[in-house]
């Protein structure tokens, strides 16, 4: 692939710096926004610098941070407000160029390599800075790198208001020396298997033997492996954001329990939530996954393929309560979540042939065939797209992907 | 101007007239009819620039005398207010007359209509056909080539070619096509010895205009005349002179497209076959796209379903005369489907699957001059 050069744009802290743009008194104060305030279930989101600097941690319970920070100013989420801010912040990227890939509500990238004419890749990066600081009041970091990957890690070096350089050549100095589990894509399960084979700094991942790892992590080994390199072919890519795979909800109880009513209201109230997020979506999806978190913080996964694509809240209830009932061993339940996976778009599940290019959707009949035959042999798609478990124990907030296209409108 | 006409006469031509009318014109003047009457009858002109039609009422026709006392001239009077005023008038005489400062009177039994017309020297000539290259066919069987493919073209612009039917000649054919990419409907008929030194080799007509010509032409054996020039053709009846514009471009070429083998063949009863597509189709108005499945079963019999996840479902089982080949499950849209099936005009019907995936073909099972394709619906 030819030179190119990706910017990273990751804005500081972004719901407390909106915030303190809303309010400009907050300015400089520790501030952080919890799920909620009141409740036991509230637990830090994100946090100012202000309030990192005195150990305030994402995910951290509210009463632990405020027992590190007296003065700590929590706030319930805003999520129009965040939603207003980062629609115009990515409104402010595409101005410089129509690739920008939305990851993620404060956090894109973007692919500047034709853009010579306005300038150097700082002086891009500098002006870009400065429009959103002045347009916006948010503070933002943005890496600058031959590819995505790089340019991610860039972002995280300087924080606030940092814009960093990464190129290949840098590589043995700013990237090699950082623990593994610092590099982008490595959560704490991957870290913990590749301590076992003594890979402790993203340099030993890079010097590392190609088969030990593809028999550890499998094709993923390979990629990471690349990446570490400084390799990472992946485009920047303005439509990923629709390439959405699951749409999921979780939420904590108020009080772990074991009372079967309180936890089919939960239930309840999370399919009420997928089923909205998918017709917004109009999509469909045909995996459904559950999520239970026990008091002691163990977590575990379930998932199930059904017979038919669902979308309505009664289904989607049912086949995740079912689940539920099949694998709770009745200990104290702390978090519970469903996600739909293996989603489609409705319009591609009856979609029209075309005349003049059926022939690429008839070249894969056999494939279908094939898997029909084996779904009827083993009573599953065998070739069902393993979903990556996840690895690290935050819970997600109620931010779906689902509205990274607005800034288009 | 002035002359007394049949009012049943004036309004069949006032009718066919609108046809080309349209109110959305750029010129203003084309919002008009134009009467001109001369010593042998009565000629009525309407356009919208696309389409022009004439329609001719002769002074008198087999002994009849449809219009009497005419003094010649010409006028153009507002299509808005024209039709109705002559479907109204009390008595089955009219009389039409135009002064010099073209007001317009229009006069039936008691009543009596005043309205301003316009200089009918400011409406815009329409161009003379000079061509060789004409040809002719009955009109009945004009009409069935246009009704059994119009249906198919593409009512979006997306690729504004394929909102026409292509005609042309090939093999010594004549070979009506047309398609919105997801369903293909043709038509051919054979060249007879007039028709066989036709110069054209392929051009594209609107469907909007082929449609609004079949509503005008009658279904009569009598033959209309056929005339292609570059841009435009001409439909002409001893009464009716039809222009329309050409589309530019190049129609693509369909022919390959469609499959020359079958894995699976089905032969049925057509009636039976639409009216339990129709009855499938009822559920499957709501869903996506008016999706029903199909399926060959043993014993001939076929199983027609649709399943609207809100709504319910249906399942029916029609036996076909008979199944040959692979078993085959496949879904497509109910519309097209009923389109095609009504337009093949046989009551026995042989429909050739090649695959779930890929273009079908119906066809009367005696007559390969009609060719109906649809493109399946890929389902999971």
């Amino acid at each position: 692939m030819a030179y190119r050069i990706i910017f990273h744009v990751d804005m500081n802290s972004f719901y407390a710096s909106v915030e303190a743009a809303y309010n400009p008194n907050l300015k400089g104060k520790p501030i952080a926004i919890a799920g909620n305030p009141e409740e036991r279930k509230g637990i830090i989101v994100t946090s100012s610098y202000e309030a990192r600097a005195k150990g305030v941690k994402t995910t951290m319970p509210l009463w632990e941070a405020r027992k590190l920070c007296p003065d700590l100013i929590v706030m319930r989420p805003n999520f129009n407000r965040y939603r207003i801010a980062s629609k115009e912040m990515f409104k402010i990227l595409s101005e410089v160029t129509p690739y920008v890939q939305p990851v993620s509500i404060d956090e894109g990238y973007m692919d500047i390599t034709d853009c010579e004419q306005k300038g150097s890749p700082i002086a891009i990066a500098q002006a870009l800075q400065q429009k959103i600081a002045t347009q916006l009041d948010l503070p933002c970091s943005i890496g600058i790198a031959p590819n995505k990957f790089l340019a991610k890690m860039a972002s995280d070096m300087k924080k606030p208001m940092g814009i960093t350089v990464l190129r290949k050549r840098d590589l043995p100095v700013k990237l090699w020396p950082l623990p593994i589990e610092e590099m982008y894509g490595i959560g704490k399960k991957t870290a913990e298997k590749l301590n076992q084979i003594e890979i402790f700094t993203i340099k030993d991942l890079a010097h590392a033997d190609p088969p030990t790892l593809k028999r550890l992590l499998g094709i993923n080994g390979e990629r990471l492996q690349n990446r570490a390199n400084g390799i990472d072919p992946s485009p920047v890519d303005p439509e990923a954001v629709h390439d959405f795979k699951s749409i999921g909800s979780s939420e904590t109880l108020p009080q772990d329990t074991t009372d079967e009513n309180e936890i089919r209201k939960l239930f309840r109230h999370l399919a009420r939530n997928v089923a909205r997020r998918l017709k917004r979506k109009q999509a469909v999806g045909r995996n459904i996954q559950i999520m239970i978190r026990f008091h002691n913080r163990k977590t575990i996964t379930r998932s199930m393929k059904l017979p038919e694509f669902i979308e309505d809240e009664e289904e989607i209830f049912g086949a995740g309560y079912a689940l539920f009932e099949q694998h709770w061993n009745g200990d104290p339940v702390r978090l519970l979540g469903i996600t739909i996976q293996d989603i489609a778009e409705k319009k591609e599940i009856a979609q029209q042939l075309d005349l003049f290019t059926y022939e690429v959707d008839a070249s894969k009949e056999k494939l279908y065939k094939a898997i029909d035959q084996l779904t009827d042999k083993f009573g599953k798609n065998p070739f069902i797209k393993l979903n990556n478990p996840i690895d690290d124990d935050e819970p997600r907030t109620s931010f779906q992907k689902d509205f990274l296209d607005d800034y288009r409108d | 101007m002035k002359f007394i006409i049949q009012r049943d006469q004036l309004m069949d031509s006032v009718q066919d007239v609108m046809k080309a009318i349209s109110s959305r014109t750029t010129i203003p003047i084309l919002t008009g009819i134009k009467l001109e009457a001369h010593a042998d009858g009565v000629k009525l002109t309407g356009s919208d620039s696309d389409i022009s039609i004439e329609s001719f009422i002769p002074k008198e026709e087999e002994g009849i005398v449809y219009i009497e006392q005419i003094e010649p001239g010409s006028i153009v009077i507002q299509a808005k207010y024209f039709p109705d005023i002559v479907r109204k008038l009390p008595q089955n005489t009219v009389e039409i007359e135009a002064d010099e400062h073209l007001k317009v009177t229009i006069r039936s039994g008691n009543s009596e209509f005043h309205l301003n017309g316009q200089d009918a020297d400011e409406y815009p000539q329409l161009p003379k056909l000079h061509t060789e290259d004409s040809f002719e066919l009955p009109t009945d069987l004009l009409k069935n080539l246009i009704k059994q493919t119009v249906f198919a073209v593409s009512t979006v612009e997306t690729r504004p070619i394929l909102t026409g039917v292509n005609m042309k000649v090939a093999n010594k054919e004549l070979d009506f096509v047309a398609t919105d990419s997801h369903r293909l409907a043709s038509r051919k008929i054979p060249l007879t010895e007039e028709t066989e030194n036709i110069a054209f080799s392929s051009v594209v007509i609107p469907g909007k205009s082929l449609i609004e010509l079949n509503k005008i032409l009658e279904d009569t054996q009598e033959n209309v005349e056929i005339s292609v020039t570059e841009n435009q053709i001409l439909f002409r009846t001893k009464n009716l002179y039809f222009l329309s514009r050409l589309l530019d471009g190049n129609y693509p070429e369909t022919s390959r497209l469609i499959p020359d083998q079958s894995k699976t063949i089905v032969y049925g009863n057509t009636k039976e076959l639409l009216q339990s597509i129709d009855r499938a189709s009822l559920l499957a108005k709501e869903n996506r796209n008016n999706v029903v499945r199909f399926q060959t079963k043993t014993d001939n019999q076929l199983e027609i379903s649709s399943n609207s996840p809100e709504v319910g479902n249906v399942v029916e089982e029609v036996t076909a005369k008979s199944i040959d080949g692979e078993e085959l499950k496949i879904s497509f849209s109910a519309k097209y489907m009923m389109d095609a099936l009504k337009a093949i005009e046989s009551d026995q019907v042989k429909i050739e699957f090649t695959g779930a995936m890929r273009p079908f073909i119906i066809r009367p099972i005696d007559n390969d001059q009609v060719l109906q394709l649809i493109l399946p619906v890929r389902t999971y």
